[in-house]
């Protein structure tokens, strides 16, 4: 039996010779090969108790606000709204996405995407809101809804639509956006830009293509799927 | 066929790659171009990184089923790590992939009685010999 799994699609990559060294390793009585492995339940159970109470508390502590937890989203467009966003250290600038190659979402656009860059380094939101088109159905993400808000540090997203009522303090719009010194980040040379202290946008509303490495607090996480968007 | 089914057979072959497929499907959420995440940096390349391990564990776990045990334990570890770093883990989808594929893969044993002879009681009605790993 050992033998004819010579034959089999692990064979070219490969040295392990099946059966003997694994029934060895598990300190196996029974030697014969022709036996099939099996998942033992109460084996299972011993990794998998603990798995799901560290998962669970993970979910919990996230919930609760206490964790953060960090998005790295591309390629697939989704929309984010919030009822209020408070920020400090804002700026924004023109840039292109470029998606991964022969990605099933380049469309007629050759994989590229123009985007406006918003950076924020310090962010408070009201009621966020954030849904994934998968087709047919939304993956849908709320959190902040209740007393705590959600917090993000170092956010940075690539939307393509960006809609809002804005007030800004010590604005100043025309830089080079190479020259942006108020937010964590800075765009390539001689792109326009724009950037202020502080920020704040009522009714925000967002279409991205990333969001990126931002460190998201959400306290009253809830995950689910539904008909609508955001 | 028969002897794919002979290699299904002395490896964790659901767990592996169940655990592969998670750490896949992580990775497709996040598909930010690179020079974005160099310019943020260790916080950013760990949203990677982890993925990336439960895929080679995954991998490892069906090419070298003998060290299953510590692959499955890195694979639990890092898909639990990946709620934080990557998209709560996939949008969970990924996390459960590779918390049940890594569990599947520690529960796992070679040499097991037929599975008509799962019941431990109806074994021991019928006189069979108990494995000696059982407790």
């Amino acid at each position: 039996m050992a033998s004819s799994s010579g034959a089999g699609p692990s064979a070219g990559s490969t040295p392990e010779p099946s059966g003997p060294p694994e029934s060895g390793s598990a300190a196996e009585t029974f030697a014969s090969p022709a036996r099939r492995g099996r998942v033992r339940l109460r084996r299972a159970a011993v990794m998998a108790v603990p798995a799901t109470a560290i998962a669970a508390g993970l979910m919990i502590l996230t919930a609760q606000g206490a964790l953060g937890v960090q998005f790295a989203i591309s390629g697939m467009p989704f929309t984010v709204t919030a009822t209020n966003l408070d920020g400090e250290g804002f700026a924004q600038f023109g840039g292109l996405d470029q998606m991964a190659e022969g990605s099933p979402n380049e469309g007629d656009t050759g994989g590229q995407v123009l985007v406006v860059v918003s950076a924020i380094k310090k962010a408070t939101l009201e009621k966020l809101c954030q849904s994934v088109d998968l087709g047919g159905t939304n993956l849908l993400i709320t959190a902040g809804a209740g007393s705590q808000k959600v917090s993000a540090t170092n956010l940075t997203t690539d939307s393509t639509e960006l809609s809002g009522d804005a007030a800004f303090d010590n604005i100043e719009i025309g830089n080079d956006a190479g020259t942006l010194d108020k937010s964590h980040t800075r765009g390539p040379k001689g792109v326009f830009s724009q950037q202020a202290d502080t920020v704040h946008i009522g009714n925000l509303r967002q279409t991205n293509y990333a969001t990126t490495a931002a460190v998201f607090k959400l306290p009253g996480l809830k995950l689910r799927f539904s008909d609508q968007g955001c | 066929m028969a002897s794919f089914r002979h290699w299904r057979a002395v490896r964790p072959f659901w767990g592996g790659l169940l655990l592969t497929l998670g750490g896949a499907e992580i990775l497709l959420t996040e598909k930010a171009s690179l020079k974005v995440v160099m310019h943020i940096g260790m916080q950013g390349l760990a949203g990677y990184l982890l993925p990336l391990l439960m895929v080679i564990c995954g991998l490892l776990i069906l090419f070298n089923p003998a060290q299953r045990l510590f692959y499955s334990i890195l694979g639990v570890l890092a898909s639990l790590g990946t709620w934080l770093t990557s998209n709560l883990g996939g949008f969970l989808i990924g996390l459960l992939l590779g918390v049940v594929g890594s569990c599947l893969t520690f529960g796992w044993l070679p040499d097991q009685e037929p599975r008509p002879a799962r019941s431990w009681r109806r074994r021991v009605r019928r006189g069979h010999r108990e494995p000696a790993a059982q407790p």
